[in-house]
């Protein structure tokens, strides 16, 4: 059905005899958008940096790396020349006004300087920047910036796109414009690979992602299948109300509902909404807090606290 | 917005010369700020110490004082602009703004980044000899016509030290360490390389010093070309010391910057 990418298999790498990545398996497949989630240092940033030759990885004879039938060890500029990189901290050239920022980046392309003008016109509008082709960097704000680095990636019409945590610090309007324009290089064919944070962020826009921790993958899947193959559909948050009683664990022990706590709040997991807003009625109404599962929960789950089970 | 299916990485001029454009874009877009420095000092020394101290020293090597000081001014600042522009320079992109990130994110490679960056140094190097030179055009201290090929010995000069600078800068943690080297090496190198008197009139053991030191080869071969009947056949051996020193620091410097860049 779908081709493949990229195809990465045991693949290892330590700094100072930490492994920050171990032992890590994942494929890509053409057109997808691939999810890394993680908490930091969780080893994401780096297999994105060893797919395109910024890192290297450890030697390691029954590693195998494959970006587009390329090995990024040998091949790391053909790999750049079809890729698009967009990396965690923004680096553009402080200096120069926007165009010259993207004049200069496709000179690495050795893009002719009138296809470059053009493609610049391009992208300044499909960023939505065009109104700043003139303004120097550092008149622009956090947001500006990272769709111009965004467009700097694009300069190449890249078939992948690198990114890594795009949206992070960005205000809601600027996600939401980043995360559409992401769909649409997604639906033009473009195969995306991105690390985040944002839960929201990689449930609207990832076909599969990976959780990793310690440089591990926990768990894979498409986002909605994880999430509903490792949550109940609902969750009650309730703040403080249950650090000193054990009324409330009773109850959730009682009705074998999973609960836990982390700090001063108590998370409970049900399927049935029912059973958990029944017990929230008998608060405060501030002291809780019903909704659905989200991502973040399975994301928690599998990095983070361990769970009290019941059962 | 329709995928390219041609991607061809650029030649490898095509990948040095991109390096090297960026850098003169940046640079030329505060030139005056940026250039100052490094052409004046010298010119503010030659007229201080030049004119000042040259009225009480009598012909040293056979020609005036300010002749002799002016000829060695040449490529100091060569030297000067080449090692800042590799130590903080390269410091602060590699460290502070990230300026190699976004390099190696398109298809260019350390190696080409790095060498970009020296032949950037050995650019300006020839922009402030050919400075330098043309105040002393101008103020007749300099004559001779076969001194405008002592601006190749400015690109010599500042590709030298872009190279040394830049396998210094690959060892330094924190930018503050950079000072040491400046301080540290060449300061006094200035003073020992026959920029201000003649090595002739050193200590024996200093003058052997003074023939390791790279600035000494590149004063006397641009003064040779600045003075009448000081070009000889010996000084072949100052032009492969220059290229035996840029070969074996440019092979470091990538070496080692290699390392701080793909970790």
């Amino acid at each position: 059905m779908s081709e493949i990418a990229i195809y990465v298999k045991n693949l290892n790498k330590s700094y100072n005899g930490i492994k920050a990545v171990d032992n890590l398996d994942f494929h890509v497949n053409k057109q997808e958008c691939f999810g890394f989630l993680g908490p930091n240092g969780a080893g994401k940033t780096t297999t994105m940096k060893i797919l395109y030759g910024k890192s290297l990885k450890d030697h390691n004879q029954d590693t195998v790396i494959n970006i587009f039938g390329l090995n990024p060890e040998t091949d790391s500029l053909r790999i750049k020349a079809f890729s698009g990189v967009i990396p965690q901290q923004d680096n553009l050239d402080s200096d120069l006004n926007v165009t010259d920022n993207l004049l200069v980046y496709s000179r690495f392309y050795g893009i002719p300087k009138k296809e470059a003008k053009k493609r610049i016109d391009e992208l300044l509008h499909f960023m939505e920047l065009q109104e700043k082709a003139k303004m120097k960097i550092r008149e622009l704000s956090g947001g500006m910036q990272r769709r111009l680095t965004i467009a700097r990636a694009l300069i190449n019409k890249p078939k992948l796109l690198i990114l890594d945590e795009p949206s992070t610090g960005l205000d809601p309007q600027v996600r939401h414009l980043i995360w559409n324009k992401l769909r649409e290089l997604k639906e033009s064919g473009v195969t995306i690979l991105i690390t985040t944070h944002y839960m929201e962020e990689a449930f609207n826009l990832c076909d599969r992602i990976i959780i990793m921790d310690k440089g591990k993958k926990m768990i894979e899947g498409n986002p909605r299948d994880l999430l509903s193959s490792n949550m109940e559909k609902f969750v009650i948050e309730i703040y403080g109300a249950c650090k000193n009683q054990n009324g409330c664990t009773d109850y959730f022990e009682k009705n074998k509902i999973k609960y836990e706590f982390h700090n001063e709040t108590l998370f409970a997991f049900s399927d049935n909404i029912d059973s958990l807003s029944r017990f929230g009625e008998t608060l405060n109404g501030f002291d809780y807090h019903v909704r659905h599962s989200n991502l973040e929960d399975v994301f928690l789950r599998v990095t983070g606290r361990s769970l009290n089970e019941y059962q | 917005m329709n995928i390219n299916n041609e991607y061809k990485v650029p030649s490898l001029f095509q990948r040095i010369f991109s390096v090297w454009s960026r850098h003169d874009r940046v640079y030329n877009s505060n030139f005056f700020s940026n250039a100052f420095p490094s052409f004046f000092e010298p010119v503010i020394f030659l007229i201080g110490i030049g004119i000042g101290l040259g009225k009480m020293i009598p012909k040293v090597g056979g020609v005036d004082y300010i002749l002799f000081l002016a000829t060695g001014l040449i490529v100091t600042s060569s030297m000067f602009s080449a090692s800042y522009e590799c130590t903080f320079g390269t410091f602060i992109r590699l460290e502070f703004d990230h300026v190699y990130d976004g390099m190696l994110g398109a298809p260019i490679s350390t190696y080409n980044v790095i060498i970009g960056e020296i032949f950037f140094a050995g650019t300006k190097g020839v922009l402030f000899t050919f400075g330098v030179l043309a105040v002393t055009w101008i103020s007749g201290i300099i004559r001779y016509p076969l001194s405008i090929l002592s601006i190749a010995i400015g690109f010599i000069s500042g590709i030298m030290f872009a190279a040394m600078a830049m396998y210094i800068t690959s060892f330094v943690r924190s930018i503050n360490h950079l000072n040491f080297y400046f301080t540290g090496l060449l300061s006094p190198m200035f003073f020992f390389s026959g920029i201000v008197f003649p090595i002739e009139t050193l200590p024996k053991t200093l003058r052997y010093i003074s023939e390791i030191i790279p600035l000494t080869h590149v004063v006397r071969l641009a003064r040779a070309f600045c003075v009448p009947g000081l070009l000889n056949a010996w000084l072949i051996l100052d032009f492969i010391y220059c290229i035996g020193f840029i070969a074996l620091f440019g092979w470091l410097a990538v070496k080692r910057m290699k390392k701080r860049m793909i970790v």
